[in-house]
């Protein structure tokens, strides 16, 4: 199963162009959902005025070479490394999830606009990426559902509890987990395959559909507001929050799980 | 909560129950595992003990502390000070019993990690009056909170206690209690041999001065549910006092604190013409209160009352005067980080208003009235004194024991104790654990819950979660409904109430027989109606606990109010139709005991006795 | 001056809910992320707004009575041992305040049970735990019972 591209298979019913065209609607769909979103609720406006405010609290200029220089250090510690996270198994997490979208969301692409047929055999390497993806995302997504996300684990309330916010994430994992019974479904000829791949299908396109009204869009807002949180740093505003005390570190952490009840 | 589940039963066993982890709370912890080494001991708290309470923001000033080992005062120095404030009528052997131990507390509190400050010319502690000192306090909650954590055998944060539970094989005593988990949903039966209560006092009984956003900045913590007077009031135990209400004169609309302005920084008050006015409103009380005028320091609700006589002729707003103080930088740090520390509003409504006190002298106002036991104020439990001296009437079997076998008490919890401020509180719990400690070790037989009892309580504690399910279904949506309140419109009629008709700020603190007669039967109608509160979720079902307790409070405040015919603290209340202090026939304490069973209340009165000087 | 979260700086992580005092942090159905529920019954004491390691949480004084435009930040740096304000006006003025929180390292405190258990004549008398060494005086002060006069009413 592991080293089946499950979409070559598939091309036997479905043409790869139909695949591909899906492929580039979900993209479109992602990129029309927060634009949409932004427009709609103003929020571009909004960060705009936020950092027009920033910059002019800010007590130093910030020159060219420094803007760059934070902006590499969003993309390197903000995002690649989800570095914001303030506890250590929300962070690794949120890595596995996000890595794992990422390696299953370029696999996908690849295998269905460069091997979508069995014709062309597909280097072993991206039905591995694509299964160790949706895999990664089930681990990160179902450890966060059941035991991280702070509606749960802080507030008390049941896991088995959906609102509008897990939209996202549940679509998210429950895509992959489909997408994995989807695939071992088809490579052992089993007659649940159709069945599997139309549930994959509804909760991939609820997925990129429900970005306007989802999560989704936090990939790109994040590292925005984490780059503009590091300008305001650095030119001296940092939002009105006092300096940092000119003391040692020497009396330890009283800091537990948020999680007294 | 669980999406389809019932609520899950889960039963504690220990042998001392401590309910409230505030400062008396986490005393009474500290004190219960020193002496009772292989005692089970469990710490129940509404919310979490790292900030719960009313030190949650901080203090900047010990207010209860003697210095003995400076000679700077003793015990009863204390004792004559806070019956002088209180107008004659404090229990002086518990007062006593506190201040001679105070000191020990606060030294525990500098060991433990607390900041006090020292004045540099005699490296003693900085006074900044003759009974208060001055502190780093941002963290003292957290500081305390841990030494409770470590003694405790378990510290259960978001259960709040609804109910005591009595002993169904012997009369008149404590077998433990049961509340909800407000996180998730679970229903708590603690068996506990004994029960120490040092849970919060009432705020938000009367009507607030800000009914918008600003109902939350209330000078008593909001979350100070009246639970230490409800759940001793529910298991028979008598009450003291429940008609000393306290009024507090604080700076206006953040109710941030005076004490160190008047102490340390040596500011003054003026009426709007910037005129002192006090002294011409203390020479007419002398028609009132006779020769307690005389007496000083001024008690605290005489300056209120100056201070309400003067803007009754219109010549407030009364503003403190603080321009000449805050030229020194060093007072300036002090006045400032004194609301830091303490009352961070002050702050930010000074902030708001672009109020700097170095060019402004800013306004001051008297707040709504609140009820507790640790303050210039002593209501609460009557509790049994200490056995080295107390007088035969003031005693029977352990100190700091209520009424009620096996069921302790400290900090607002109990009465007659003026004055003792956080570290008096959490000395307050050190004494009571110490005698619950006791109290357990001669214990000869277990005392029994029943669960005809607890299974009662259990369908009571979460009606209003089915109230409001099923009502719902008669409405489209909102907050009006025919057939159920939510708790905010409890509150809030609650509140009307007892500020239009047993002495609020709608009428100048000032009530009279008939208002307070009227005011009972208003209660009367919201009791009942409390039977028909809706909770929407936990959050809201804490809410409508919340509410009966300070409703069952607000009925002992009327009912005390009513019965003690004479105004012995003008600038607190005010009755009208008895507008004198009447030593003659007033000169003694009054208690009340409630009768769940018939629903009775019956009052008395009780000898008040003073250490000779 | 209730408390309000921001929206981009929020990560959802929970230690606001858990620590107010007053049960009003609580999170947002469709964002995730902490919002205060119920701001008539927000103190302002700011256990959350120093709680929140992301600084996300901030207080707007309240409505009823605090004109807009003021700031009263705080860092609370619980490994350094101090809590540091700013305050801004609202026109433009602004103070800052450094306090020392604790003299010991959190968790430091020794539990009451690390203690050499007490003699078995002290549990009737009226010394409390660590006295009347802690006292910093030879002994507790007590009274004889007849010091005591009851009053006539």
């Amino acid at each position: 199963m592991f080293s089946e591209n499950p979409f070559a298979a598939l091309s036997a019913d479905v043409s790869p162009a139909v695949m591909q065209a899906y492929v580039v609607a979900m993209i479109v769909l992602v990129a029309a959902g927060t634009l949409f979103d932004i427009w709609h609720k103003k929020s571009g406006r909004y960060f705009f005025r936020n950092w027009r405010t920033a910059r002019a609290a800010g007590r130093k200029p910030i020159g060219g070479g420094k803007m760059v220089s934070l902006a590499i250090q969003t993309i390197v510690v903000d995002w690649l490394a989800s570095g914001e996270f303030c506890s250590a198994r929300r962070r690794i997490a949120h890595l596995l999830g996000m890595y794992g979208f990422l390696a299953y969301a370029i696999a996908t692409a690849a295998m269905v606009f460069f091997y979508p047929t069995p014709d062309v055999p597909t280097p072993a390497i991206w039905p591995l990426l694509w299964h160790i993806g949706a895999l990664l995302i089930c681990i990160g997504g179902y450890w966060f559902w059941f035991f991280i996300r702070v509606d749960v684990s802080a507030e008390g309330n049941s896991p088995w509890r959906i609102a509008r916010a897990d939209l996202f994430v549940l679509s998210l994992v429950i895509s992959a987990t489909l997408a994995l019974f989807w695939s071992w479904a088809q490579s052992a000829g089993s007659e649940w395959t159709v069945l599997c791949f139309s549930l994959y299908l509804i909760a991939t396109t609820v997925l990129f559909a429900g970005v306007p009204w989802s999560k989704f869009s936090h990939m790109f807002y994040k590292p925005a507001a984490a780059f503009q949180k590091r300008v305001a740093v650095a030119n001296g505003s940092r939002a009105n929050l006092p300096l940092p005390a000119d003391k040692p570190e020497t009396f330890g952490s009283a800091r537990t799980a948020p999680r007294h009840y | 909560m669980g999406l389809f589940s019932r609520h899950r039963t889960v039963f504690t066993d220990c042998d001392i129950l401590v309910v409230g982890g505030g400062m008396a709370g986490c005393g009474a912890t500290y004190e219960s595992r020193y002496w009772g080494r292989d005692l089970k001991i469990v710490c129940v708290e509404k919310a979490n003990i790292e900030r719960s309470g009313a030190v949650a923001q901080g203090l900047y000033a010990i207010n209860c502390y003697m210095g003995m080992q400076w000679n700077e005062n003793r015990p009863e120095d204390h004792v004559r000070y806070a019956r002088n404030d209180l107008m004659g009528l404090v229990r002086e052997d518990l007062g006593y019993d506190i201040a001679r131990h105070v000191d020990s507390t606060v030294h525990k509190f500098e060991e433990w990690g607390l900041p006090i400050m020292r004045d540099p010319a005699t490296g003693r502690y900085q006074r900044e009056g003759k009974w208060q000192i001055m502190i780093h306090g941002e963290s003292y909650k957290p500081i305390v909170a841990e030494a409770a954590r470590k003694a405790a055998t378990k510290v259960y944060n978001r259960i709040m206690v609804t109910h005591l539970l009595m002993d169904a094989a012997k009369p008149n005593r404590v077998a433990g209690a049961v509340g909800f988990n407000v996180r998730t949903g679970d229903f708590h039966v603690f068996r506990a041999k004994a029960v120490i209560v040092s849970a919060g006092g009432a705020s938000h009984i009367f009507k607030p001065r800000a009914v918008g956003e600003g109902m939350g900045r209330t000078w008593y913590a909001p979350w100070s549910s009246a639970s230490a007077y409800a759940l001793p009031i529910l298991a028979g135990a008598k009450m003291m006092q429940m008609e000393n209400r306290i009024v507090l004169t604080r700076f206006k609309d953040g109710y941030g604190p005076v004490g160190a302005y008047f102490l340390h920084l040596k500011t003054y008050t003026q009426n709007a013409y910037g005129e002192d006015y006090e002294q011409r409103w203390f020479d007419k009380l002398r028609e009132t209160i006779g020769e307690y005028v005389d007496r000083h320091p001024v008690p605290t609700c005489l300056r209120n009352h100056a201070f309400l006589e003067e803007v009754k002729a219109g010549r407030g707003p009364i503003r403190m005067v603080t321009k000449e103080a805050f030229q020194d930088p060093h007072k300036e740090t002090v006045g400032w980080e004194n609301f830091l520390g303490m009352t961070v509003g002050q702050a930010v409504v000074w902030a708001s208003q672009n109020i700097d006190p170095k060019h402004t002298n800013p306004e001051l106002t008297t707040s709504e009235p609140y009820v507790m036991g640790s303050h210039a104020t002593c209501s609460g439990a009557w509790a049994s004194g200490p056995s080295d001296y107390a007088p035969a009437e003031y005693q029977w079997g352990y100190n700091r024991m209520m009424t009620v076998e096996g069921l302790f008490g400290a900090g607002d919890t109990i009465g007659g104790t003026a004055h003792k401020f956080s570290s008096g509180s959490f000395t307050e719990g050190r004494i009571a654990g110490k005698a619950a400690v006791n109290y357990v070790n001669d214990l000869r037989d277990q005392p029994q819950i029943s669960e005809a009892e607890y299974e009662g309580l259990k369908k009571t504690v979460y009606q209003p979660l089915e109230t409001y399910a099923v009502g719902r279904n008669e409405i489209v949506a909102g907050t009006v409904s025919p057939s159920y309140i939510l708790p905010i419109h409890g509150l809030q009629r609650l509140e009307k109430i007892m500020d239009e008709y047993v002495g609020g700020i709608s009428t100048g603190y000032t009530t009279n027989e008939p208002m307070l007669a009227r005011g009972l039967e208003l209660l009367g109608m919201l009791r009942e109606d409390l039977a028909h509160v809706g909770a929407e979720d936990l959050h809201q079902l804490q809410r409508t606990w919340e509410l009966q307790h300070r409703v069952l409070a607000s009925e002992a405040v009327t009912r005390h109010t009513l019965y003690r015919t004479e105004t012995r603290w003008p600038g607190y209340y005010y009755r009208a139709d008895h507008p004198k202090l009447d030593d003659a026939n007033w000169h003694c304490f009054t208690l009340s005991r409630f009768d769940r069973n018939t629903g009775e209340w019956t009052l008395e009165k009780a000898p008040v006795y003073h250490i000779v000087d | 001056m209730p408390t309000f979260v921001y929206m981009t700086a929020c990560d959802g992580c929970g230690y606001c809910v858990d620590i107010c005092p007053s049960d009003i942090m609580h999170i947002d159905t469709t964002y995730r992320r902490a919002l205060n529920i119920e701001p008539n019954f927000c103190w302002e004491c700011y256990s959350c707004v120093k709680a929140c390691p992301q600084h996300a949480i901030d207080v707007r004084g309240y409505a009823d009575f605090a004109p807009l435009g003021h700031s009263v930040r705080v860092l609370r740096e619980e490994k350094k041992g101090t809590i540091s304000w700013k305050i801004r006006f609202r026109d433009g003025r602004e103070k800052d305040f450094v306090s020392p929180i604790r003299t010991t390292p959190w968790g430091s405190i020794k539990s009451p049970a690390d203690y050499e258990a007490p003699a078995k004549d002290a549990y009737r008398a009226q010394e409390l735990a660590h006295e009347p060494e802690a006292l910093h005086v030879e002994s507790l002060p007590s009274l004889s019972p007849d010091r005591f006069k009851r009053s006539a009413a």
